[in-house]
């Protein structure tokens, strides 16, 4: 094989792996759907059957079986009604009479998904936990020409791989094949949100369809049915809930519309003559925003691994050899950063822009925009715990002078000097719970209550603060005394300067962009301020120290608000962003200063 | 304008053996300019820096203008001192950094800036006085560390090296203007460093210094053609001095027939009294070659410097290495033997030790 068919081979086979694993996700994804949609007909059903059933004269918490046969039977047959149902009476099969009845041990403990079937407990009316029997659907197989169509992944796939060996074997521009590899991404990203779409779809058709027959089998007495007897029917919708409300619209197919600003997918039922209900439920297919990156990102990785291919190939063994192992020494720092800063960061960012979830069964979360944030700037407590941390980094300029004086003191060699520096950083290497909890004692001391107090707590966290972190400062500044040059001190005292003088007009100035990251990694380090608050006062008393770290805190732990709590916590982060910016702004120009 | 007496001084540091300065003893006249001379490491700028009072010495007084100022702090010696790598204060610009010393002193704000005017006329920096020192060359930091030493007219000007970070041609220009300007100022001037061409062409007086130790002090004349020992004797002119080790033999009644004998070289010497081990000095435009078997020996040749004006070649002469600096362009092969011919008018001759003999 020459050099160009053999890339073109290498090239076209992993252009393949990188296909199927797209359409593999895509499918996995599509499955996933399809199965939900399954479950949360099943849901329906079962409410179906507990409100249009009457309860069984001998035992009112089991169901009339006579009329759960029937109608069972009569579901199965229901025009337009096209997902295989199976309803079972305890462990007997209702529709298909003949069918294998369920596993005892399932009805005592129904599992949600089972050989291709969706399984809900079916209860009865009066005792809901009681379960009766087992209602049992599979998704719908798609009939007609959508049946036939094997979705837009797998052309998309061909076409991608057929590109990748084209641009291999330098028919194609890159270009070609970076576009083909986005064309399979969206196609398998539109496959995926067609299947969320036809899960959203099938259940409104599926529970439609429902309404309408329970609205003429509800049991008697009644004149006309009533919108509440008929939302236990839409208790399967799932995240973000359902509505049913009475409308004019004649539609009976689904099909999205805004309402009060949210998209919102509709479908119209008949209830009765001339009387016409809405069914409004969330999108699923609002929720696959993060399948359209990850699908995008996994198919470029086709195009990514031809570039590296290519450089392979241009680049000198050695080298290439150099750059693997560099990226090898690279690799576990480059995973901690990503597990625990970027996804952590990442995942926060999502939060703050997600409502919260349908619960651990149903983790979707519905997307609300700055919706959080709002609510957040609003919060009049939020910008309480800003003026409070403000204030509390009032600290940070003290503790900085003090560092600063000691430095100078200590900067000295000498066993005293070395002795007492270690003194000032022994609060550093302490946990700071322990050095709560003994500034905790010393606080109890004395007449009066000072952590206890809302006008002397802050101050008390404040003299802590000051008393850890004039250690940590102090080595910085330390460390910056050293780096002065010696000369330009001897330069001052052969001019004639004074002690004071020297410090005044060589040493600080010399000092600026030492005492400058000081002070401004000081105030960082106090605005995420939380160990003393949450151990020591946890906020109070009245406010007086909730800072910022511990407002988000109780909005995420004690509210379970963690979309508000991560949206707080982005702001704290732009704040700070703000901050850390300024700072790099000033070490500029202040870090001119070389020593010449 | 003063004098400045080092007497009995030593220095050692903590925990090191040896002290870095030992037992000096140097006058340094008014109004004169004396070089401390040696390589890095013997200790003058410790003595410089004893004389500012940046430095306390172990023994030993300071004395300027026949005052002990051993213990006295450094501003109140009236010193000016250029630092090697001029130190001026990074953050503030050159008029700022000029007037520093007059600004801590207390001068009134008119007279800071009429001697900064001043100081930075005479060096040729009166544009340069807004910068920072990280805006200027080489030679404008000299001149500004130089302005700022100027401006508080003191009594005794200290240069540690303060040519040693400029490049060779404004070394040379420089080094005349430091001339000039002493020669104007009519001050006291120690000067320490360790480039002999330096020490030459500027010190009216040097002193050597080795290993902590003061070896000869004297005008440039005096130290260059009667050097008090071989490592003086070695520490002035290019290419150092020939120091040949080897034997006087001969007989006491013919002065003919003493003979100094090291390597291949039988070389006619004129010794006292002198029996044994002894070495010869001998610098390399007292070399000259002839043709093999003329003259006080034979060497091969090992490497020959084609300068233009002068020609250095480098012999081995019988086991001892040997220099020869010959006047303008002479043809001579590397590898080839020639003979060599000694000025005996030039020789300096030196004990085991290393001491002057005659």
């Amino acid at each position: 094989m020459n050099g160009v068919r053999r890339r073109a081979v290498i090239t076209a086979a992993l252009a393949a792996l990188v296909a199927l694993a797209v359409l593999a996700a895509a499918r996995w994804e599509e499955g996933r759907f399809a199965r939900a949609g399954a479950v949360r007909i099943a849901r329906s059903t079962a409410a179906y059957f507990a409100v249009v059933t009457p309860a069984s004269r001998v035992d009112s918490a089991e169901l009339d079986l006579t009329q759960l046969f029937a109608q069972a039977r009569a579901l199965a047959t229901l025009p337009g009604w096209v997902w295989p149902v199976e309803i079972y009476h305890g462990t007997a099969p209702l529709v298909d009479a003949g069918g294998a009845p369920l596993p005892a041990a399932e009805l005592e403990r129904v599992p949600e998904w089972r050989d291709g079937a969706a399984l809900v407990p079916l209860r009865g009316r009066s005792d809901a936990a009681t379960v009766v029997g087992v209602v049992a659907i599979r998704p719908a197989r798609p009939r007609g020409v959508a049946g036939l169509l094997p979705g837009w992944g797998l052309p998309a796939a061909l076409l991608a791989v057929g590109v990748a060996a084209a641009v291999a074997g330098g028919r194609r521009p890159r270009r070609d094949g970076i576009v083909a590899a986005l064309i399979l991404g969206l196609a398998a990203y539109a496959d995926v949100r067609g299947a969320a779409r036809r899960s959203t779809n099938d259940w409104l058709t599926a529970t439609r369809l429902l309404m309408q027959e329970a609205a003429t089998r509800l049991p008697g007495p009644r004149i006309r049915v009533t919108l509440s007897a008929l939302t236990p029917l839409t208790l399967g919708a799932g995240a973000g809930g359902a509505e049913l409300v009475w409308a004019d619209s004649t539609t009976q197919e689904p099909r999205r519309a805004r309402v009060r600003g949210t998209s919102v997918a509709v479908v119209a039922a008949r209830l009765g003559s001339g009387r016409w209900a809405d069914l409004r439920t969330s999108p699923a297919e609002a929720f696959t925003s993060v399948w359209l990156a990850g699908l995008l990102g996994l198919a470029l990785l086709g195009p990514l691994g031809f570039a590296a291919l290519q450089w392979g190939e241009r680049t000198a063994p050695g080298e290439v050899r150099e750059a693997a192992t560099a990226w090898a020494f690279l690799a576990p720092a480059g995973l901690h950063l990503a597990v625990f800063s970027i996804a952590p960061l990442l995942f926060t960012l999502y939060l703050a822009v997600h409502g919260p979830s349908g619960g651990f069964l149903d983790p979707v979360r519905p997307y609300v925009g700055l919706a959080n944030l709002r609510a957040v700037v609003r919060d009049p407590l939020v910008w309480g715990s800003l003026g409070t941390t403000a204030l509390y980094a009032l600290y940070v300029p003290v503790s900085t002078a003090l560092a600063l004086a000691v430095a100078l003191v200590l900067s000295r060699p000498g066993r005293a000097a070395l002795v007492l520096r270690a003194a000032f950083v022994l609060p550093v290497m302490s946990s700071g719970v322990a050095v709560a909890l003994v500034a905790q004692s010393f606080a109890g001391l004395g007449a009066r209550d000072w952590l206890g107090s809302p006008r002397t707590a802050l101050l008390v966290l404040m003299v802590l603060s000051i008393w850890t972190q004039v250690g940590t400062q102090m080595m910085v500044f330390l460390v910056g005394l050293r780096r002065i040059p010696g000369t330009y001190l001897d330069a001052a005292r052969v001019d004639g300067a004074n002690a004071w003088q020297r410090f005044r007009r060589v040493t600080f100035p010399l000092l600026k962009p030492i005492t400058l990251f000081v002070l401004v990694t000081g105030v960082i380090g106090a605005a995420q301020m939380f160990t003393y608050v949450y151990v020591l006062t946890g906020g109070g008393p009245l406010h007086a120290t909730d800072v910022i770290l511990r407002r988000v805190f109780e909005i995420g732990w004690d509210s379970l608000e963690f979309g508000r709590a991560s949206a707080l916590s982005v702001l704290v982060f732009v704040l700070l962003l703000g901050v850390t910016a300024m700072q790099f702004k000033l070490l500029a120009r202040e870090g001119r200063v070389e020593h010449a | 304008m003063a004098s400045v007496t080092l007497r009995g001084l030593t220095v050692s540091f903590d925990g090191a053996g040896q002290a870095a300065l030992h037992d000096l003893t140097l006058e340094v006249l008014d109004g004169e300019l004396l070089v401390l001379l040696g390589p890095s490491g013997c200790g003058k700028t410790t003595a410089l820096r004893c004389i500012a009072g940046l430095e306390h010495p172990t023994a030993g007084d300071v004395l300027i203008d026949e005052r002990v100022v051993t213990r006295v702090p450094p501003a109140d010696r009236n010193v000016a001192m250029v630092f090697q790598n001029y130190a001026l204060y990074p953050h503030l610009t050159v008029a700022e950094n000029i007037g520093f010393a007059l600004e801590v002193r207390g001068a009134s704000r008119a007279d800071i800036d009429r001697r900064v005017a001043d100081a930075a006329a005479r060096l040729g920096i009166a544009d340069l006085l807004e910068r920072r020192p990280d805006q200027l060359s080489g030679g404008q930091r000299q001149r500004a560390a130089l302005a700022r030493a100027m401006v508080r007219e003191p009594a005794v000007f200290l240069l540690d090296e303060p040519l040693s970070h400029l490049d060779a041609n404004l070394r040379v220009e420089l080094r005349a203007e430091l001339v000039a300007l002493h020669r104007a100022l009519g001050a006291t001037m120690v000067y320490v460093t360790h480039d002999q061409g330096e020490a030459m062409t500027m010190g009216q007086r040097i002193a050597v210094l080795h290993e902590g130790r003061l070896r000869q002090v004297g005008t440039p004349a005096e130290v260059y053609q009667r050097p008090a020992d071989v490592i003086v004797a070695r520490s002035l002119g290019t290419p150092a001095m020939n120091v040949l080790a080897g034997r006087a033999r001969g007989t006491a009644d013919s002065l003919e027939d003493r003979m100094f004998e090291s390597g291949s070289l039988q070389i006619p010497v004129a010794l006292p009294t002198y029996e044994g081990e002894i070495q010869i000095g001998v610098r390399p435009e007292h070399v000259g070659v002839c043709a093999v078997d003329k003259g006080a020996g034979n060497g091969d040749i090992l490497i020959v410097e084609l300068l233009g004006n002068e020609t250095v070649v480098h012999l081995n002469a019988g086991g001892q290495p040997l220099i020869a600096r010959l006047p303008g362009l002479v043809d001579v092969q590397v590898g080839t033997r020639v003979g060599l011919k000694v000025d005996r008018r030039h020789l300096h001759l030196f004990d085991a030790s290393g001491v002057r003999i005659q």
